[in-house]
């Protein structure tokens, strides 16, 4: 049991948890986004064991890489003094601990009763292409929708931006 | 040798062999990084008809650099009072890391080479960028408007060219079929170098090179003229060292990197293959070095908003065309021939 993969799924794990649960206790933002970094950073190592290394590197490219910074943007450039607020009533509290009790439960049922058909799988060679292939040939029409999604997206933001420009001109 | 351990199995023996190995890299790095120091000194020095320095270590100062970094060491480490004292601690940590990470995946040699991942070049990109993570870290938890200022516009900076770092690259994706460096080189031995088949992704490449690396004339984040030196101002001793020694082993990743790409890594000229490939890339690498330190010499600084009107408006619209244009060019040639 006591492999090279098991020891050092278990390194990772423990590092994303520690991430996550710190994440959760810590009160300054800056402090939460870099033990988010931290879960991020571990989450790709666990798709290196995955052999899925494409998706581990751009994990890394994307959340640890550039959301990440445009969080850290967004705290910067508006009141990063803020810490969490304090919890609140007891009657809230016990509704959150139902609540977490039953994901627990809802979480623990599904993945125990989940079986997994062991498939053989060529993950390993050539990770790049088959997604490559599977992306374009398959799955394209998901794939364009999400683009145009995207570019929507993206002219909202500019009409945002555009807007706040016309304010400021009127001002002056 | 390399080869027979990456696939050999897993045991205290080989983690004792990769652990000495990857020391003897760090070892080798470090030597790289005092030299690359002296030389860009020396460089800058003889292209500002100066003399660089000629005090220690004879005539060509060659301990110079081995005094500085003493000096560094034996310095008082402050810690500003409202400073954000953990995220202060681990900023250079989490800048120095990743610098060293990326030369894993870099082949010097057919031989030589830590780890052969099959998407190498994504690896590096991916890597390098968690380093603005540590700049910014740094410029936050300094608590000074300057640091803070400097971290903003790393920030700023490296997302921005890291766009047009990528999209030069695709045009050499699309030509070997391969995101591993190895098999790059081995599509520049059947063809030529990259440089001859993409020279418009190796302008490309080697501007938002110089721009990640945050080196003139996009230097803006430790701009000495109006910042200081940006996100580590407040850093003193041996935790300023380790920002430099990143800034340096970065120098070393990415000219390593650009002579894999677009130079053929240790491919050597025609006729002179009895020359080793170690040699050959130590040469090829040697320049790249020089060309980062000569932009440093001959280029002013840009200013902010030029800058990212720079990385926008026309290097990312070159590299859109240089993408659309080599993928039609292979089809064509492979229609003809």
């Amino acid at each position: 049991m006591m492999s090279g993969e098991f020891i050092a799924f278990m390194g990772i794990a423990l590092v994303a948890v520690i991430g996550g649960v710190l994440l959760l206790n810590l009160s300054n933002v800056m402090h939460m986004m870099v033990a988010l970094v931290f879960t991020f950073v571990s989450i790709a190592g666990i798709y290196v064991l995955l052999s899925a290394e494409f998706v581990a590197a751009v994990q890394i490219l994307i959340y640890a890489g550039a959301i990440t910074i445009i969080m850290l943007f967004g705290i910067m450039l508006t009141r990063h003094e803020d810490t969490s607020e304090a919890p609140g009533s007891s009657w809230r509290k016990f509704a959150v601990f139902l609540g977490v009790l039953g994901f627990a439960a809802v979480l623990y049922f599904g993945i125990y009763n989940l079986d997994l058909p062991q498939m053989e799988n060529t993950l390993h060679e050539k990770n790049t292409m088959q997604i490559g292939e599977a992306l374009y040939s398959k799955f394209v029409i998901p794939f364009e929708l999400t683009s145009v999604l995207l570019l929507v997206a993206l002219i909202g933001s500019i009409m945002l931006a555009k807007k706040d420009d016309e304010k400021e001109g009127d001002k002056e | 040798m390399m080869e027979e351990l990456l696939h050999s199995s897993p045991g205290l023996v080989n983690f004792g062999i990769f652990f000495l190995l990857g020391t003897v890299l760090l070892l080798v790095v470090l030597g790289f990084v005092t030299y690359a120091i002296l030389a860009e000194r020396k460089v800058l020095g003889f292209m500002q008809n100066r003399m660089g320095p000629n005090q220690l270590g004879g005539k060509w100062g060659l301990l110079q650099t081995a005094a500085d970094v003493l000096k560094l060491l034996l310095k008082e480490d402050t810690i500003p009072k409202l400073a954000d004292k953990p995220l202060f601690i681990i900023a250079p940590v989490i800048a120095f890391a990743p610098s060293f990470m990326v030369l894993a995946t870099i082949p010097f040699t057919d031989k030589l080479q830590f780890a052969d991942i099959g998407v190498g070049l994504l690896y590096y990109i991916a890597i390098s960028g968690l380093t603005t993570i540590g700049a910014v870290t740094a410029g936050w938890a300094s608590n000074n408007k300057y640091a803070l200022l400097g971290g903003m516009r790393a920030a700023a900076q490296m997302i921005s060219y890291e766009i047009p770092l990528v999209m030069s690259v695709l045009g050499i994706i699309l030509l070997s079929g391969s995101l591993n460096l190895n098999d790059i080189v081995a599509a520049q031995a059947d063809t030529a170098w990259f440089i001859f088949l993409q020279p418009v992704a190796f302008f490309v490449f080697l501007i938002a090179a110089t721009a990640e690396l945050t080196r003139v004339p996009f230097d803006l984040v430790e701009a000495e003229s109006e910042l200081i030196a940006g996100f580590h101002v407040e850093y003193s001793g041996f935790r300023w060292a380790f920002f430099m020694l990143s800034e340096y082993v970065y120098l070393f990743a990415m000219s390593a990197l650009v002579t894999i790409l677009f130079f053929g890594g240790w491919l050597p000229l025609p006729f002179l293959g009895f020359i080793p490939g170690a040699i050959w890339f130590a040469l090829k690498f040697s320049m790249v070095v020089f060309i980062f330190i000569w932009f440093r010499a001959t280029f002013p600084r840009l200013r902010a908003d030029h800058l990212m009107e720079f990385g926008w408006k026309v290097l990312v619209p070159i590299a859109l065309a240089n993408i659309f244009l080599t993928a039609l060019g292979k089809e064509l040639f492979e229609y003809f021939f």
